[in-house]
């Protein structure tokens, strides 16, 4: 498992190594060398080689965490690195479907449910509000709601748990 | 007017964002004393940092602190504010609490409490504009009957948009096509109304089909004069929202501009309009308009206005709220120029315009010729899904509406906000779509061109340079590269 970025859905594996000036990227097989510098005003500086010229671009760079925001020619891009253990345990992970997560941030509405509520399938779990529009989150599968995490008029962001299902056994046992 | 004039000295801004900002400017220009509420977390908000005055309010959420109109009266009290302007949104076109500061003694800076319940309320506005002889839309309004409401929305010639009678912003608007589904849908605009305005009440009408949204900007003075200050167009919308506003409208005539801007002073004069407001037409595809309704409040889009006839809306607002006259005539009024404004969101557009959160860990409004930003925003704050996705205004102007827009990316291009995704390679997509440089757009062009909501193409060599400088960025990529920095370099480009 190697280091890697995630944008825009996509992933990338990638390593970096010290050339004499600056750093190369290794990407795709390819090694493309460059150097990064501090500039003015908290700006930042990327030179690379183009048809054998040298190329001076001004970004604007900014990380939050395992996120960095660059803004390049125009536009703004965020990649998430994702470190190469972390890769590793996301392809073991079962039992995602369980959390109920926000599509969108927003606020709670109203709860149709409470923590032991057996629900069927694309039954009405809770509404919330985002975008001034109302949103109904349906329940993904049959289950047992373990914990409601969120209160009406509460306030989340994106990918926020909000309500799991108790998780559900490989084998349905049978009835003694 | 003269400092020593005027019958208040400090004026309190309920309000938050770029508005409250923008109004605290006018105030401060009128010589006057500027306070603000605010919420906890806009406690590191430039609308806090540019008040004289700021005082905390509270509430269940962050957004109903703002609602609390008591609250917002007895901080106003305390602070000897005598008066109150409400911006946009939140209690600004609330009569109850215009009649509430008035009650406690402060002059609200706005309409009356009367002409907010009559053009704040679309039924009653619709009744009120087709009785005094001006275009309305076919319709049929719940309140005149209704038991027999959805038998006569399904007379109205199809598709029909769904409206909530105290609605605004596009909330709780549906448009059906298919009579089949009308009983649902007014269900939904029902719920939507109730929990937005408290008002479950509808109305329905024709939905004219490749419309143009117009608008025209009015001033009303206590004394019975009232001007427009020409029109805007807000035809890029997406749901029902406003997201690029311009003046002029590249779609009228000389001929059309002057019937409509007349068209929507004589409705503001029918009903003795005082303070800023904006009465807005649907415009079909062959000239035709219809009132559609009146906003009795400053608009977000105000600025463009601004910009082409050098008025100052909000400082006339304060002026009109201390008793003055208005310091022009129709015909001192005029427009030089073409003005776009660019509304930034924190969202993803490619996701369905979904709101985005996160810190403000960089802030580079635009800057350079023609350019103006109203930001309400700050480096170190946090965009929370609390309020309004919308941080910030970009307006342009240029001589022509070529050169605005050739303005106009630039500024979208140089300006930066980084740690919360915005909408402003969008808008950059839209500002150079065909359609939007002939000035050929109408209120569905977004839904006609998703594609424009696209994630802009990122080539190869730009993939590079991201990873590259992601790869840089990051302390454990950085880390494992200085850790052996001579041998791999010596060896030269290895392989991966």
């Amino acid at each position: 498992m190697k280091h890697g970025f995630k944008f825009n859905d996509n992933e990338y594996d990638i390593g970096l190594s010290r050339s004499a000036q600056g750093y190369r990227l290794h990407h795709d097989g390819q090694a493309w060398p460059f150097t990064l510098q501090p500039g003015e005003e908290g700006g930042w500086i990327l030179g690379s080689s183009a048809g054998g010229r040298r190329v001076i671009e001004h970004l604007a760079v900014a990380v939050d965490g395992d996120d960095i925001h660059i803004h390049l020619d125009g536009h703004t891009h965020t990649l998430r690195f994702e470190h190469a253990l972390e890769r590793l345990a996301q392809l073991n992970e079962a039992g995602a479907a369980d959390a109920i997560r926000a599509t969108m941030p927003g606020s709670l509405i109203s709860l149709a449910v409470a923590a032991g509520d057996a629900v069927k399938k694309g039954q009405t779990l809770l509404v919330m509000e985002s975008m001034k529009m109302e949103t109904t989150i349906v329940a993904p599968r049959d289950g047992v709601i373990a914990e409601v995490l969120v209160a009406a008029g509460q306030t989340f962001d994106k990918d926020a748990v909000l309500l799991s299902l108790e998780p559900q056994d490989a084998d349905q046992e049978q009835p003694s | 007017m003269n400092t020593q004039d005027w019958p208040f000295d400090t004026v309190l801004v309920a309000n938050r964002g770029e508005i409250a900002v923008r109004i605290l400017r006018s105030i401060h220009a009128a010589g006057l004393r500027g306070v603000v509420v605010y919420h906890a977390n806009d406690r590191l908000s430039p609308a806090v940092s540019a008040a004289d005055v700021a005082i905390e309010i509270t509430g269940e959420t962050p957004v109903g602190a703002y609602l609390d109109g008591a609250q917002i009266i007895q901080a106003a009290l305390q602070a000897g504010a005598g008066a109150i302007h409400p911006g946009y949104g939140f209690l600004s076109e609330n009569a109850a609490f215009a009649r509430a500061v008035s009650e406690a003694g402060i002059t609200f800076v706005g309409p009356t409490p009367q002409q907010i319940e009559l053009m704040g309320d679309k039924v009653r506005a619709r009744a009120f504009v087709e009785k005094a002889g001006f275009p309305v839309a076919p319709s049929a309004i719940e309140d005149d009957d209704p038991a027999t409401f959805v038998e006569r929305a399904r007379e109205v010639p199809f598709p029909i948009l769904i409206k909530p009678a105290a609605g605004g912003g596009g909330k709780g608007m549906r448009v059906v096509r298919d009579p089949a589904e009308l009983e649902g849908e007014i269900e939904r605009a029902r719920s939507e109304g109730q929990r937005y305005f408290g008002d479950g009440r509808l109305y329905v009408e024709r939905y004219i089909e490749n419309p143009r949204h117009i608008e025209v900007q009015i001033l009303g003075d206590s004394h019975g004069n009232v001007v427009h200050l020409f029109e805007r167009e807000c035809s890029v919308q997406r749901r029902f929202q406003k997201i690029i506003e311009e003046t002029p409208s590249p779609a009228l005539t000389p001929e059309i501009r002057e019937k409509i801007c007349e068209t929507a002073a004589g409705i503001a004069r029918s009903a003795g309009y005082v303070n800023a407001g904006t009465v807005e037409f649907i415009y079909g595809e062959g000239g035709e308009f219809y009132f559609l309704e009146t906003n009795t409040r400053l608009q977000v889009e105000h600025p463009v206005t601004e910009q082409i006839t050098g008025v100052d809306l909000a400082l006339q607002q304060l002026c009109i709220a201390a008793g003055e006259p208005l310091p022009f005539r129709q015909d001192d009024i005029t427009s030089q120029g073409h003005s776009i404004e660019f509304r930034i969101y924190a969202e993803d557009a490619a996701a369905g315009f979904t709101p985005t959160t996160g810190p403000v860990l960089q802030w580079t409004p635009a800057q350079g010729d023609g350019v103006r930003m109203d930001s309400g925003i700050a480096q170190g704050q946090a965009v929370t899904a609390a309020f309004d996705p919308m941080l910030a205004k970009l307006i342009v102007t240029g001589t022509d509406r070529e050169q605005a827009c050739a303005r106009a990316d630039k500024a979208l291009r140089e300006l930066v906000l980084l740690g919360c995704k915005t909408n402003t390679s969008f808008l950059r997509q839209v500002l150079n779509h065909p359609a939007f440089i002939n000035g050929d757009v109408h209120t569905g062009f977004l839904d006609a061109h998703p594609e424009l909501a696209n994630e802009p193409e990122v080539d190869a060599l730009t993939l590079k340079k991201l990873l590259a400088t992601a790869a840089a960025m990051t302390r454990p990529l950085r880390d494992v590269a200085d850790a052996v920095p001579t041998m791999h370099a010596a060896m030269g480009a290895w392989r991966n």
